[in-house]
C-alpha cells in the first residue's frame, strides 16, 4: 500500500485543479468550435485540436513542477540559445530565398520566435532579478535591458512577422514596466516612436500598411483586405444575443469567413454561440487570469512575480489583440485566440505560459513542507 | 503565505540604494495595480464592442453595393419542411471593360478557369466589348468570389446580392413561381405570397405550403415519361387531399427551371416566337373539356335531385341520338339499354346525355355552379383560368346534353380534382389550398351532394377501375376508384382533329377516401407501350397506377387486400366480381 500513498499523491493534490479545469474548458469549447468550423466533422480539426490539448496538458503539468529557481538560472541559456536559432533561421532563409520562419530539427519543425515571446519574460525577469531596487532607470540597467529586447524583436522583424516581433516587444517592455522604470521614460519612448513612425512606415511592407490603412477605415476596402474585418463583424452580428446555435452559422460554413479556424475562430464562435458564447471565453479567460494575477501577488521573489505577471499580461495581450481584430477595433495581425484557434505551436506556447506560472503558484503554496 | 520580498535570500544579497528602498516598494505596487486595473477596463472595452456588435447592430446590412434591390425574402417550405425556395446572399460580378488595366486575353482565360459556366471566348467578348458596364457572372458562389478577387483587376467588381434559390430545380416551377430582379414575385406562390414573403416581419416565419416533395416528385416523374413515351405536348397533374382540399402535388409539364427563368435547360433565351408555354400552370390555367370524367357530375346531381332512384334504371343507347342536326354517339357503342353502372362504365355519351335531359338545365347549372364549376378556381394562385361555358341564351338541350358528358365546358384541372373531392368525401364543397391546413383550420364546406350520393359515387368510381376502362389504373390493396375522360383539343376557339385532351381522376383507397389524383396529357401520340392507342384508358390509366404505387407509402395510406367497396348488385350476371 505504499505506492498508494506515496508522495506522488500529495504531489497530485498539489497541482492547481482549478486552473486545469478552466483550461480544459476553454480548449473543450475551442473543439466544439472548430468541429462546427469543419462542417460538423472531427476532420480536419477539432479532434487533433483536443488531442494536443491532452498531449500539452500533460506536458505542462509536468513542467510545472520545475521550480521557479531552476528557472532563473535556466533563462540566460534560453534565451541565448533562442537568440541563436533566430540567427539560424536568418541564415538558412538567405540562403532559400523568401520569408523563413521555421528551423527544421530533422524531427520536428521549429519555430523560435514563437518560443522567444515566452524566453524575453524569462530573460527580462531574470535581468531585473539582481538590479538592485532604485537602479532600473539608470542609464547602464537600462540599455543593456533594451538590448535584450531589441536584438530578438530585429530578427523577427527581419523575416518579416509584425505581429510575433509586436509580441516580443510588448513582453519585454511590461516587465520593465513592472519593474519600476520611471514613467517618463515611457513617455519620452511613446514620444520617440510617434516621431519615428513615418520612418518606420517606409520600412514596412506594402502588405503591412495596407493591413493598417484598413485597420483606419476598413469601410474603404470591404471587398479587399477589409473583407476579413467586414465578415468578421457581419458573422459576430448575425450571432446576436444567443447565436444561431451548434452548425448552423452561415458566414462560417458558407465560406465567408477567411480563416475561420484560426485567427477568426472567435468569430465562428460567436454567429454560432452569440454574445453568450462570447461572454462564456471571457469569463473563463478572466477566471484564468484572476488566477494568474494572485499568483503573481503572492509570489516569493521579484523574479517570480515579474514572471508570472509578464506571461499574464501576455496572455492577456493575445486575448485582448485577438478579440480586438475580430471585432474591428485592432488591425489584423495574425494572433490566434489562444486554445480555440486551431495552430499547434501558439497551443504549444500558451500551454508554456501556463505551467511557467503554475510553477510559480506551486512555489508558493502556503502548505508548502 | 507570501514571502515577504525583503526577506527573500536573493534580493537581500543586493544592497539597496539608500532611502529609495520604501519608495521603490510602493512604486512596484502602483506598477501591479496599474496592470490589475488596465486588464477588466479592455476586458470591458471588448465587452462592450461585443454587445455592440451583437446587440445593438444586430445583423448588420451586407456592406457594397448591392446592384439587384431584392429585399431578403421569407422562405418556402413545403408541408413536412423541406425547402423549397430561400433566398441567399451570393455575389454578382461586374466589369467596366473600359477602365480594364489588365490584358484581356490574360485575364479572359484566369476568369474562365474560375466561372465554368461561362467560355473563355464568352468572357472575352465581354471584356473587350468597350462597354462600360458588364454582368461577368450572377449567384457566385462566395469561394470563387474571393478567387476572382483575387486577381487584382480594379475594373471587376463584386456586389452582394440576395438571390433567390430552388433548390429543387424545376419541381414544382409553376407553382412555385419565381421572383423578378427586383424581388417582385412573377408568378405562382411567388406573386400570390408576394407582399407576404417581403413583409419584414412575416418573412422571418416560413411559408409552409401543402405540397408534398415525395409526391410532387412521383407524379413529375412518371407524367414526365409519360410525355416522352408519347410524344405529348405535355401534361398537368395534381394531388388533392379530399378531406381538407390541400393540394399535394401540382405538376405542369412542359417545366423550367426557377432559378434560371429567362433560359431553358440548353442555355437559349426565351422570346415570345420560342415559348414553349413551360412557364404556363396548365393545372390552374389551363382551360379543357375534360369529356367523359364529367359524367359523374352527372350521375351524382341525377342522384341527389332525385331523377335516379335506383341505380338499375336504364336508359336507350340503342342508336346515336341527334339533336338539333348534331348526333350524340357512344365509343364503346352497345347498342341496346343500359342501366346507369353500365352507361358509366363504358362511358356512354348517349345514356349520360338522356339522364341529363331528365335533370334539366336550370339543376344542372345549380350543381355545376355549386361544383365551382362556373368561375375561377377559389384557390391562392393568380394563374387561374376562368371556366368557359354558353350563356343562358345559348344553354339549351344540346348544351344541356354535351355538358353532361363534358364537352362544352372547359375548367382547369384543378376544378376537376376539387370536384372529385367534393364527389367522394361526403359531399362537400370545399376551396382547395396550397397552403398547409391544420386539422382545425379545414373548413367545414357547404353540403353539394349527401353521404348516400357520395357513398353510390364511391362505388361507381370503382366499379370502372374493377370492370371498366380504368382497369389498368388499378393496385392491389389500394382501393383505387376513378374515370377516364377524353376529350378533342381546342386551340382558339376551334376543335382539332386528331389531337386529343385525356385525362383521369382517381380516388384512393375509395372506401375511406383520402386522395384524389388527376393526370391529364395534352395529345398523346400513342407507343409501343400503349399499342398505338391514344385513349384515358390506355394512356393515362397506367401511369395513374404507378403515381399511387408510389405516392401511397410516404402518404401513410397503407395496403389492404381484404377491404373493398361493396359493389354487389351493380352489374347484372355476377359482373360485380373482379376479372
Amino acid at each position: 500500500m505504499d505506492l498508494l500513498n506515496g508522495p506522488w499523491r500529495r504531489e497530485l493534490a498539489r497541482l492547481p485543479w482549478g486552473v486545469v479545469l478552466l483550461i480544459s474548458a476553454i480548449a473543450g469549447f475551442g473543439t466544439m468550435v472548430l468541429y462546427s468550423a469543419g462542417g460538423g466533422s472531427l476532420d480536419p480539426w477539432a479532434l487533433k485540436h483536443g488531442v494536443r490539448f491532452a498531449i500539452l496538458l500533460v506536458g505542462a503539468l509536468a513542467l510545472a513542477m520545475l521550480p521557479p529557481e531552476r528557472w532563473l538560472a535556466l533563462a540566460w541559456p534560453i534565451y541565448f540559445t533562442l537568440l541563436l536559432a533566430l540567427v539560424g533561421v536568418e541564415l538558412v532563409g538567405a540562403v532559400k530565398g523568401g520569408s523563413q520562419r521555421w528551423l527544421n530539427l530533422g524531427f520536428m519543425e521549429f519555430q523560435p520566435s514563437e518560443m522567444m515571446k515566452l524566453a524575453i519574460i524569462l530573460a527580462m525577469a531574470r535581468y531585473f532579478q539582481y538590479v538592485p531596487k532604485g537602479y532600473e532607470s539608470k542609464p547602464d540597467v537600462l540599455l543593456p535591458a533594451l538590448a535584450i529586447i531589441a536584438m530578438p524583436v530585429g530578427l523577427v522583424m527581419l523575416q518579416p512577422d509584425l505581429g510575433t516581433a509586436l509580441s516580443i516587444m510588448f513582453g519585454g517592455i511590461v516587465v520593465m514596466f513592472l519593474a519600476g522604470v520611471r514613467l517618463w521614460l515611457f513617455g519620452a519612448a511613446i514620444a520617440g516612436v510617434g516621431a519615428l513612425l513615418p520612418v518606420a512606415w517606409n520600412l514596412l511592407h506594402d502588405y503591412q500598411r495596407k493591413r493598417v490603412l484598413i485597420f483606419l477605415d476598413p469601410e474603404s476596402d470591404p471587398r479587399g483586405a477589409g473583407y476579413h474585418i467586414t465578415q468578421s463583424k457581419i458573422a459576430i452580428g448575425s450571432g446576436g444575443l444567443s447565436g444561431k446555435g451548434f452548425l448552423q452559422g452561415t458566414q462560417s460554413h458558407l465560406d465567408y469567413l477567411p480563416e475561420l479556424h484560426t485567427d477568426f475562430a472567435f468569430a465562428t464562435m460567436a454567429e454560432e454561440w452569440g454574445l453568450m458564447g462570447g461572454l462564456f471565453v471571457i469569463i473563463l479567460y478572466g477566471l484564468v487570469l484572476a488566477w494568474g494575477i494572485r499568483t503573481a501577488v503572492n509570489a516569493g521573489s521579484q523574479f517570480q512575480r515579474l514572471l508570472a505577471l509578464g506571461l499574464m499580461s501576455t496572455l492577456f495581450f493575445y486575448l485582448a489583440i485577438n478579440m480586438m481584430m475580430v471585432m474591428g477595433l485592432a488591425p489584423v495581425v495574425g494572433i490566434p485566440l489562444p486554445l480555440i484557434s486551431w495552430g499547434g505551436s501558439s497551443m504549444m506556447t500558451v500551454m508554456i505560459l501556463l505551467s511557467l506560472v503554475m510553477g510559480v503558484a506551486r512555489a508558493n503554496r502556503p502548505n508548502r513542507d | 503565505m507570501a514571502t515577504i520580498p525583503g526577506n527573500d535570500p536573493l534580493i537581500r544579497a543586493i544592497p539597496a540604494a539608500a532611502g529609495e528602498r520604501v519608495t521603490a516598494r510602493s512604486q512596484a505596487r502602483q506598477r501591479l495595480a496599474f496592470i490589475i486595473m488596465l486588464f477588466p477596463v479592455l476586458a470591458l472595452v471588448i465587452l462592450v464592442r461585443l454587445i455592440d456588435l451583437a446587440v445593438v447592430q444586430g445583423i448588420p446590412k451586407s456592406s457594397g453595393p448591392t446592384i439587384s434591390a431584392a429585399p431578403p425574402r421569407g422562405d418556402i417550405l413545403d408541408r413536412n419542411g423541406v425547402e423549397l425556395a430561400r433566398t441567399f446572399e451570393a455575389y454578382a460580378i461586374t466589369v467596366m471593360p473600359r477602365r480594364l488595366t489588365s490584358d484581356p486575353e490574360v485575364l479572359a482565360t484566369r476568369l474562365a478557369t474560375i466561372l465554368p459556366e461561362r467560355t473563355r471566348e464568352e468572357i472575352l467578348a465581354d471584356l473587350t466589348s468597350g462597354k462600360s458596364f458588364r454582368y461577368l457572372a450572377r449567384r457566385v458562389l462566395p469561394g470563387q468570389a474571393r478567387r476572382i478577387n483575387e486577381l487584382g483587376e480594379p475594373a471587376i467588381e463584386l456586389a452582394r446580392e440576395a438571390e433567390r434559390l430552388y433548390p429543387n430545380y424545376a419541381l414544382a416551377a409553376q407553382a412555385l413561381g419565381y421572383t423578378d430582379d427586383k424581388g417582385h414575385g412573377l408568378i405562382g406562390v411567388e406573386k400570390a405570397f408576394d407582399a407576404d414573403l417581403a413583409d419584414p416581419v412575416k418573412r422571418a416565419t416560413p411559408l409552409m405550403l401543402s405540397l408534398d416533395v415525395r409526391v410532387q416528385q412521383a407524379m413529375s416523374h412518371e407524367l414526365a415519361a409519360l410525355v416522352a413515351d408519347q410524344n405529348a405536348k405535355g401534361a398537368a397533374g395534381v394531388v388533392m387531399d379530399v378531406n381538407s382540399g390541400e393540394v399535394l402535388a401540382m405538376v405542369s409539364l412542359p417545366d423550367f427551371n426557377p432559378n434560371v427563368p429567362g433560359k431553358r435547360a440548353d442555355g437559349t433565351v426565351y422570346t415570345t416566337a420560342n415559348d414553349d408555354g413551360s412557364r404556363f400552370n396548365r393545372v390552374t390555367l389551363g382551360g379543357y373539356e375534360l369529356g367523359s370524367t364529367f359524367k359523374a357530375f352527372t350521375i351524382a346531381t341525377a342522384l341527389e335531385t332525385g331523377v335516379l332512384t335506383n341505380l338499375q334504371k336504364q336508359y336507350d343507347a340503342t342508336r346515336p341520338l341527334e339533336v338539333a342536326g348534331f348526333r350524340i354517339r357512344d365509343d364503346h357503342a352497345k347498342n341496346r339499354w343500359l342501366t346507369v353502372p353500365e352507361i358509366f362504365i363504358y362511358s356512354s355519351n348517349i345514356g349520360t346525355a338522356r339522364m341529363a335531359l331528365e335533370v334539366g338545365r336550370e339543376r344542372q347549372r345549380e350543381y355545376l355552379d355549386k361544383l365551382g364549376f362556373l368561375k375561377p378556381a377559389e384557390f391562392e394562385l393568380k394563374e387561374k383560368t376562368k371556366p368557359q361555358f354558353p350563356p343562358l341564351s345559348n344553354w339549351g338541350q344540346l348544351a344541356t346534353m354535351t355538358i353532361s358528358y363534358g364537352h362544352g365546358l372547359t375548367v382547369s384541372p384543378l376544378h376537376l380534382a376539387n370536384g372529385y373531392a367534393t364527389l367522394v368525401n361526403g359531399g362537400f364543397y370545399r376551396p382547395p389550398t396550397i397552403l398547409k391546413r391544420d386539422a382545425a383550420a379545414v373548413p367545414a364546406g357547404t353540403r353539394v351532394f349527401s353521404e348516400k350520393t357520395s357513398a353510390e359515387m364511391r362505388r361507381l368510381l370503382r366499379l370502372v377501375v374493377t370492370n371498366g376502362t380504368g382497369r389498368k389504373a388499378d393496385v392491389p390493396g389500394y382501393r383505387v376508384g376513378g374515370k377516364t375522360g377524353t376529350a378533342e383539343k381546342i386551340e382558339g376557339g376551334r376543335y382539332v382533329r386528331g389531337q386529343n385532351v385525356v385525362n383521369f381522376a382517381a380516388v384512393f383507397p375509395v372506401d375511406a377516401p383520402r386522395y384524389v389524383v388527376v393526370a391529364m396529357i395534352d395529345d398523346p401520340r400513342g407507343s409501343k407501350a400503349t399499342y398505338g392507342f391514344r385513349t384515358a384508358g390506355m394512356v393515362v390509366a397506367p401511369a395513374i397506377h404507378r403515381i399511387i404505387e408510389r405516392i401511397a407509402p410516404p402518404l401513410g395510406v397503407l395496403p389492404d387486400y381484404n377491404r373493398d367497396v361493396n359493389l354487389a348488385g351493380l352489374l347484372p350476371g355476377g359482373a360485380d366480381v373482379k376479372e
